[in-house]
């Protein structure tokens, strides 16, 4: 029996099934992306049916939650589904963690193709998890038309060639399709930025100069978090303070990756570097990194963690907000940002700052963002990737998913990324890192030189250390201690030939000679 | 006392085999992996990998591992912090209770204290780092508002405070099942006893201290042991909310386990940091049983 106590409840039941009830299909699919096809349905009939983590670009989400959901690759999909009629894509998502893509592809379970950052992949190439590209690289791409990009290379379709071509792996292969590219660089408030007459700096001193005068007008000079600053920053001040001497300690030239990695040292040539010396606490250089990056945090947020850090500057808190183009999205597409704003990338560190830097223009860190990889999922019809009816479908789509149209349709749906096909150009907003893309690219990228372990340790006692948390001599200690493992650990794995990098470090002792500030066994 | 006679088998196969699934699950579910876990944790393993034999060494590396010992101390102090609030706090709140003179107060608070259990343990520590985090937590905003903003910091990201913080997850600590237990055990106490000790004088904080804690304390010593095994195994809490930053400030030695697993793909080496969790485990376990004694157990001794 009914009674009126009973009344609230029953509304509140009914309100909460009427807002939890399934939207239609048609809804559903913009949410909700393209999900596997329906039992019964055509689609599901057909024999080829193919996962894709788009990562970005996954239909039915808004990127930095502005704008309409996404659906630029859905019609992509729907237009290869019709040219192959065995085939069906479904959209999935991805956590885009390690963890779980290790345990996918251990069980051959991952989507067929998939958004990875290509690094991770080195990691793991060995284990035969993914599909090298090279060959199918190198052969036309059959939706190129002739006369065109592609029509006699599928590589020739790649806009930022050298930085596409320098995706291969250490051990030469290509292992991922650059779909799209992605710079840093430091937004900041025009509006506080004119009030404090304020520039964009020139140099390292000017640009600590303005913080120091934003931090006085009681803004927070420079929000970073704490990911990127040891991702990025490390990197960058490395860069300035060893791009100077880089010429005698480059030991291996590898032709595949010189057209964008021109000196770049990998994994193999920082192991034997750090066997002389650099990268310890006798390597003044090393010391100088740590004191730059400590001495610049005093700019930046209290707290480097945080979830939140557009927050911090669309409610102008911040003056100054360090990220990448993905950051366009929101701030060109949010109609509630009060401020006007521009973006400038990090300015050189005179010898006047370091006696170990040159002044030069700093490099760039960026590179290729969403980097599709092919899975052994994609060859389970077979087992064997040289007879694969589905692998030839992935590649296939992968190929459509570059003809200039659909790649204009995906990549400049969502104000984040520069487009990585010819004939496709960015939105005007992304043309500052298109500009910056120019410049030199690392000398190194410690993120992806070991393996997860050091990354684990280097971040977690870099955020320590920032956030004085442990001085610098301990400090520098447990880097050594984690360079240690990392080295060894190396060596072992991956089978370094230590006698080619000892011949090439005799070679170059004329370039080193002179060079002050070497550590004691680089003499 | 006789011995009871032993039954034979046939005559209790319909038990056996009510009992077979149970123990058939049990078996591939708990058993094997750690048979699995024990065995790997001996060798250099990596998913997807080939297995090398390595003996004790991943045994031999943890304690040499930079992040052993600071994992342990932090393990240390969580255990000690979380037995304590785990035991001592709903004791007193079931004891308050159990104070009330009306049944239905009676039923209506354990009704209360025992509802928030029915919320997720992730939502519980999503909640908490709202209220703690960064420069927008509840926390620090209220202690701006009442003029102690310098006070004011990232609660979960300072190596100074990032312990205490996560120690503090489910504050005030009196809810769910141990207040339950401890009600249990409360009941259970004859009414005899209580007016036995009225008539000698006991009262207030008196009888609870020499009449209800003693007669509670097997209740106590099963909590101890949930809570330490809970407290030594768990990391899931640190995993969301710290992921053992800043630094190692907060790692403890679950987490690392689970990182070397997951992430490092140096399955051998977490397993050899499971096996030795487990051993401690059973070694406090052991330890809590042979030595901490209840009323029951201090009967028991005395016939």
């Amino acid at each position: 029996m009914l009674k009126a106590r009973h009344i609230p409840l029953a509304i509140i039941l009914a309100v909460g099934v009427w807002a939890l009830w399934p939207p239609s299909d048609d809804e559903a699919t913009v949410r909700l992306g393209s999900g596997p096809a329906r039992a019964g349905s055509d689609k599901a009939a057909r024999p080829y049916q193919l996962r894709v983590a788009p990562g970005l670009y996954l239909p039915g989400t808004m990127p930095q939650s502005v704008g309409k959901p996404l659906k630029g690759l859905l019609e992509v999909a729907e237009k290869f589904e019709q040219l192959y009629d065995d085939t069906h894509i479904e959209f999935v998502g991805s956590p885009g963690v390690r963890e779980w893509l290790v345990t996918q592809l251990s069980a051959g379970t991952a989507p067929d193709i998939l958004n990875v950052n290509v690094e991770n992949v080195w990691q793991d190439v060995q284990k035969g998890w993914y599909v090298p590209l090279d060959a199918y690289l190198e052969q036309p791409s059959p939706f190129a038309r002739p006369g065109e990009p592609g029509s006699k290379q599928w590589w020739d379709v790649f806009k930022y060639q050298a930085i596409t071509r320098g995706k291969a792996a250490p051990d030469g292969k290509s292992y991922c399709i650059s779909y799209d590219m992605v710079e840093t660089g430091i937004f900041y408030n025009k509006d506080v930025f004119d009030k404090l007459g304020l520039r964009p700096p020139k140099d390292w001193a000017e640009f600590l100069d303005g913080q120091q005068r934003l931090r006085e007008a009681g803004y927070i000079p420079l929000i970073v978090h704490v990911q990127n600053a040891t991702d990025w920053g490390v990197d960058l001040v490395f860069d300035q303070l060893y791009y100077p001497i880089l010429g005698g300690i480059d030991l291996r030239k590898d032709p595949t990756r010189e057209a964008y990695l021109a000196g770049y040292l990998d994994w193999d040539e920082i192991c034997y570097l750090y066997g002389k010396g650099f990268f310890t606490r006798q390597d003044p250089r090393w010391r100088e990194l740590w004191r730059i990056l400590k001495d610049w945090r005093r700019y930046w947020g209290k707290d480097l963690s945080t979830e939140d850090m557009m927050r911090l500057f669309v409610t102008e808190k911040g003056a100054m907000y360090w990220s990448a183009s993905w950051v366009v999205q929101k701030l060109a597409r949010d109609p509630d940002i009060p401020f006007r704003w521009g973006i400038f990338y990090l300015p050189p560190i005179p010898p006047s700052v370091s006696p170990y830097s040159g002044g030069h223009e700093m490099c760039v860190i960026g590179g290729a963002a969403v980097q599709y990889v092919v899975t052994n999922s994609a060859f389970k019809d077979t087992g064997d990737p040289a007879t694969s009816e589905r692998l030839k479908r992935a590649i296939a789509f992968l190929q459509f998913l570059t003809a200039p149209e659909n790649a204009d349709l995906v990549t400049n749906e969502v104000l984040s990324m520069l487009p990585n096909v010819r004939g496709v150009e960015p939105h005007p907003e992304l043309k500052p890192f298109d500009e910056f893309l120019k410049r030199r690219y690392t000398t190194t990228k410690w993120w992806f030189t070991f393996d997860m372990r050091f990354n684990e340790i280097f971040l977690r006692m870099c955020d320590l250390y920032l956030n004085d948390g442990i001085a610098e001599e301990p400090y520098l200690e447990w880097t050594e201690k984690n360079l240690d493992f990392a080295v060894e650990t190396t060596l072992r794995r991956k089978k370094v030939d230590l006698e080619a990098l000892d011949r090439a470090w005799r070679q170059l002792a004329p370039l080193r000679a002179g060079v002050k500030g070497l550590p004691d066994g680089a003499k | 006392m006789g011995q009871s006679r032993r039954r034979p088998i046939s005559q209790n196969l319909g038990c056996y085999g009510l009992l077979a699934p149970t123990f058939l699950l049990l078996a591939v579910f708990s058993v094997v992996p750690f048979v699995w876990a024990f065995t790997t944790s001996f060798y250099r393993y990596e998913i997807g990998g080939e297995a090398t034999w390595v003996g004790l060494t991943n045994y031999i590396e943890y304690p040499q591992d930079p992040t052993c010992g600071i994992s342990f101390r932090n393990l240390l102090f969580l255990t000690t912090f979380s037995v304590v609030v785990h035991v001592v706090f709903p004791l007193i709140v079931a004891r308050l209770i159990f104070a009330l003179s009306s049944e239905r107060a009676r039923y209506a608070y354990r009704i209360i204290f025992l509802v928030p259990i029915v919320v997720p343990g992730v939502a519980v520590l999503m909640i908490w780092r709202g209220l703690v985090y960064g420069d927008n937590g509840i926390v620090n905003e209220l202690l701006r508002l009442v003029g102690l903003a310098e006070v004011a910091r990232g609660w979960l990201s300072d190596p100074n405070t990032v312990l205490w913080a996560v120690a503090c997850v489910g504050f005030p600590f009196a809810s769910g099942i141990n207040i339950l237990i401890y009600y249990a055990g409360l009941t259970a106490i004859p009414e005899s006893v209580h007016e036995a000790a009225e008539l000698d004088g006991a009262s207030g904080l008196g009888k609870f201290f020499r009449i209800d804690l003693p007669l509670v304390l097997s209740q106590v010593k099963l909590l101890v042991i949930l809570t330490v095994i809970g407290a030594v195994q768990g990391f899931q809490g640190m995993f969301i909310l710290t992921r053992g930053q800043p630094g190692f400030e907060s790692m403890v030695p679950g987490l690392w386990m689970y990182f070397n697993a997951f992430s490092f793909q140096r399955m051998g080496y977490a397993c050899a940091i499971g096996v030795i969790l487990f051993l401690i485990i059973l070694v406090l376990t052991v330890l809590n049983l042979k030595y901490f004694k209840s009323a029951e157990d201090m009967t028991a001794a005395a016939t």
